[in-house]
C-alpha cells in the first residue's frame, strides 16, 4: 500500500496545440540497479549466453575450418608441405596453383559450361516442379495419392540402383517401344531400330528436369506441396468467380506470391546441379563437355613433380581447383542465403 | 411443382459433378508432366534395373545389348560368393545406427540455439547452412578421399577436416580416452563416444537441411504458448519438455525419415561406395551391382516404414482433423 502512495501520478503538461508532455517519475537508479544486478536472474542469463556463443563458435569452427585450410594450402609452394613447422600461413607464398589452374586447366571454360548448364536446369526444374506441385496441392483427383506415392519413391531409390539402366535407357532412348516398332514396320529408317542415342548430348538431363526427376525433385515437389497446401483456397476461388481459368489464375496469382519459395527451391537446384558429379559423368560417357570434375581430376603440366611431397602437394591442387569451383556458389550462397532460411520456413514443412 | 423440383434437383448435381470435374481435368494437366516423364523415362528405367539384376548383360557396339537370364545367380554371388558385401552392409548400418540419431537430435539442439534471439544469429545461421549448399557431389568426394589432412593431422596437428579427425585438433581423442579408461566405463561405451567425437564433422556437416526444418518448426510455434508458460512460472528446462518438444514431434519424424533417406543414398556412405566400385569393375556385363542395390533399396524402405512407424506412434499433432 505504502508503495503505491509513495509513486507520483504522471504529470501532464499542454506544452503547444497538439503536443503535450508527460512527466513520470523514475524509481531511484539505486533501486533500479538493485532489481537489475540483485536477482541470479542475470547472471543465470549472462552465463548462458556466454556458453552459447562458446559452443557456437566452436562448432561453426568446425565448419569452416576445411575451407581455411584448403585456402591456405593453396597458397603454398611446393617446399610448404615437406616443411612441418609450417602450419595455416605459408612460408613459400605462390600463386602458381591458381595460375596453373585457372589457365592450364580452362577453368573459365568449366565455369560457362557449368553455370549455363546449371542455371537452365535450375530453371527447369524449379518450373516444372511448381507445376507438378500446385497439380498435388491444389486438385482433387483419382490417383493423387498414389501419384505422390510414387514421387517419394523416385526420392528413395539410391542413385547406383538405376546407374545402369539409366545410361542403357538414354543410350538407346525409346518411347514404350515406338521407334522400334516403327522400324520394324519399315516406316523409320534402320538406325532407329534401338530408339534415339541421346547420350553425350543434353537432351536426358532436359528430359529429366521437366518431368521432375531429376536429382532431388522429389525433395522440392515436396517442399512445394507443403507451401502451396499453406495457401488459402479463397484467394483462388475469388479468381474464379472474376472469370479467371485455371491456368490464368496460377500463372497471375499463383507464380507471383510464392517467389520467395521459388527462389529457395531455384538455389537448391543450381547449387545441387553446380556440384553434381554423378549425371553429367553419366550422360557423357566420352567426356565431350569440359566440367568441374575434368578441372578436379586433372594435374596441371607445370605444377608436376616427383619430389618427397608430391602426394600432397597433388591433393593441395585438387583442393585448390574444388574450392575455385566453388568459390561462385559461395559468393550467390552469402547473398542468398536468406531466402534459404525464409523459404523454408514459409514453407511450412511444419504440415 | 413436385415434377419441376424433380428435373432441377439432378441438373444441379450435374453442374456441380462438371465442376468438380474439370477441376480434376485441370489437376492431372498440372501433374501430366510427371506422370508421363514417370510412365516413358522412369518406369523403363527402374524396370531395366530391376530385369538386369536377374540377367548376365553385355552390350553392342551398333546399340542395344544382349541379356542373358541367370535366375537368381546375382543375388546368391552377392550375398555368399563376393566376400565384402555382407561385411560392409553390416558395417555399413551399424555405422548409420549411431550416426542417424545423431544428427537428429544433433540438429535439434542446433536449431534451438539458433532460434534465440541473440547478436550475430543470421552470421551463425549462415554458417551452419553452408554445408547444405557446398558439400555435396564433387566437394564430398573430395573430402573423403583427403591425403592432406591425414598428413597435416600426423606431423602438425593440422588437419582438412576430412572427417576422420577434425575434433583430435580441438579435443585430443587419447585424452579422453584415458579420462574414460580412469571412470572404469565399459570398453564399447568408450568405442561409442569416440566414434561419436570422431565423426562430429561429418555430423555438423550432414545436419543442415534437417536444422533448417527444425527451425522451421519452432518458429511455427505460437509465441502465446510460451508466453503463458512463463506466466505460469515454468522454466527453461520444463518449457522445452512439456511444449516445444511435443509441438515439434511431427518434424522428428519428417526429420528421422529425411535422414535415413538422405544418408543411405548419400554417395559418401560405404555401402554406396562398394557398390560404385563393384559397378566400376563390371566389364564383362556381371550386373551383381545391381543385385546389391536392389537389395539395399529394399533394406531401405523397410528401415524407413519401421522408424516412421515407430516414430509416429509418438508423434504430437496440434490439431486432429
Amino acid at each position: 500500500m505504502d508503495a503505491q502512495n509513495t509513486v507520483k501520478k504522471p504529470q501532464i503538461t499542454k506544452e503547444t496545440k497538439n503536443k503535450i508532455r508527460v512527466d513520470f517519475e523514475r524509481t531511484p537508479l539505486k533501486e533500479r540497479l538493485k532489481a537489475k544486478f540483485g536477482t541470479s536472474y542475470i547472471y543465470q542469463k549472462v552465463f548462458l549466453s556466454i556458453f552459447r556463443l562458446v559452443l557456437l563458435i566452436g562448432l561453426s569452427y568446425i565448419v569452416i575450418y576445411p575451407f581455411i585450410s584448403k585456402i591456405a594450402s593453396s597458397f603454398m609452394g611446393m617446399s610448404d608441405f615437406v616443411d612441418a613447422t609450417v602450419r595455416l600461413i605459408p612460408k613459400d607464398f605462390t600463386l602458381n596453383i591458381y595460375k596453373a589452374v585457372f589457365i592450364e586447366l580452362d577453368y573459365w571454360k568449366a565455369f560457362v559450361n557449368v553455370f549455363t548448364l546449371s542455371f537452365l536446369s535450375a530453371i527447369l526444374q524449379t518450373f516444372s516442379c511448381c507445376v507438378i506441385a500446385y497439380g498435388f496441392a491444389k486438385f482433387k483427383f483419382k490417383g493423387n495419392g498414389i501419384l505422390f506415392m510414387l514421387v517419394m519413391l523416385t526420392m528413395i531409390i539410391p542413385h547406383p540402383t538405376l546407374k545402369l539402366s539409366m545410361l542403357q535407357n538414354f543410350k538407346d532412348f525409346d518411347i514404350l517401344g515406338i521407334f522400334g516398332l516403327l522400324t520394324k514396320l519399315g516406316i523409320l529408317p534402320d538406325s532407329f531400330a534401338y530408339g534415339l542415342r541421346l547420350t553425350n548430348s543434353y537432351w536426358p538431363l532436359v528430359i529429366l528436369s521437366a518431368c521432375g526427376l531429376a536429382f532431388k525433385n522429389g525433395l522440392y515437389i515436396f517442399m512445394l506441396r507443403q507451401f502451396f497446401r499453406g495457401v488459402p483456397d479463397e484467394l483462388e476461388e475469388s479468381a474464379y468467380i472474376d472469370g479467371s481459368g485455371v491456368f490464368r489464375t496460377f500463372f497471375t496469382i499463383i507464380i507471383p506470391l510464392s517467389v520467395p519459395m521459388l527462389i529457395t527451391v531455384f538455389l537448391f537446384a543450381f547449387s545441387w546441379q553446380w556440384t553434381d558429379n554423378y549425371y553429367i559423368p553419366l550422360f557423357f560417357p566420352s567426356g565431350r563437355i569440359w566440367d568441374w570434375s575434368d578441372v578436379i581430376r586433372e594435374i596441371p603440366i607445370s605444377l608436376e613433380t616427383d619430389y618427397a611431397g608430391a602426394n600432397l602437394f597433388q591433393q593441395a591442387i585438387h583442393n585448390t581447383a574444388g574450392m575455385m569451383a566453388i568459390a561462385p556458389l559461395i559468393v550467390v550462397y552469402l547473398f542468398c542465403q536468406k531466402f534459404l532460411v525464409q523459404g523454408i520456413e514459409r514453407s511450412g514443412i511444419v504440415g | 411443382m413436385t415434377n419441376n423440383a424433380a428435373v432441377k434437383a439432378p441438373k444441379k448435381r450435374r453442374r456441380a459433378a462438371s465442376l468438380d470435374k474439370k477441376k480434376a481435368r485441370a489437376g492431372w494437366l498440372f501433374v501430366l508432366p510427371f506422370a508421363i516423364g514417370f510412365l516413358i523415362v522412369y518406369l523403363p528405367i527402374l524396370w531395366d534395373s530391376l530385369r538386369f539384376s536377374f540377367y548376365h548383360v553385355s552390350s553392342q557396339t551398333g546399340g542395344g545389348m544382349v541379356l542373358e537370364w541367370v535366375g537368381l545367380k546375382n543375388y546368391t554371388d552377392a550375398l555368399f560368393v563376393n566376400p565384402d558385401f555382407v561385411q560392409t552392409l553390416i558395417s555399413g548400418l551399424g555405422q548409420m545406427a549411431f550416426d542417424i540419431p545423431a544428427i537428429v537430435i544433433f540438429s535439434l539442439f542446433m536449431a534451438v540455439l539458433l532460434n534465440t534471439k541473440m547478436k550475430g544469429r543470421a552470421v551463425f545461421r549462415a554458417i551452419f547452412f553452408m554445408p547444405v549448399v557446398l558439400s555435396t557431389g564433387f566437394m564430398a568426394a573430395l573430402e573423403s578421399n583427403n591425403v592432406l589432412s591425414s598428413y597435416m593431422d600426423s606431423t602438425t596437428g593440422m588437419n582438412d577436416g576430412s572427417g576422420r579427425s577434425a575434433s583430435s585438433d580441438i579435443i585430443s581423442v587419447l585424452d579422453f580416452e584415458k579420462l574414460f579408461d580412469q571412470m572404469k566405463v565399459g570398453v564399447e561405451i568408450v568405442a561409442v563416444v569416440i566414434s561419436m567425437i570422431n565423426n562430429i564433422y561429418d555430423i555438423v556437416n550432414r545436419s543442415g537441411v534437417q536444422m533448417l526444418i527444425f527451425l522451421a518448426g519452432l518458429q511455427s510455434i505460437s509465441p502465446a504458448i510460451y508466453e503463458s508458460c512463463q506466466i505460469d512460472g515454468a522454466s527453461g528446462w520444463e518449457t522445452f519438455w512439456k511444449v516445444t518438444f511435443p509441438m515439434i514431434s511431427p518434424m522428428i519424424l519428417v526429420n528421422a525419415v529425411y535422414t535415413i533417406i538422405d544418408s543411405f543414398t548419400a554417395e559418401s556412405n560405404q555401402i554406396m561406395k562398394f557398390i560404385n566400385s563393384v559397378y566400376e569393375l563390371e566389364i564383362n556385363g556381371n550386373t551383381i551391382s545391381s543385385a546389391m542395390s536392389w537389395m539395399y533399396f529394399i533394406l531401405v524402405i523397410l528401415i524407413v516404414a519401421a522408424v516412421a512407424a515407430i516414430c509416429s506412434a509418438f508423434v504430437f499433432y496440434q490439431r486432429r482433423d
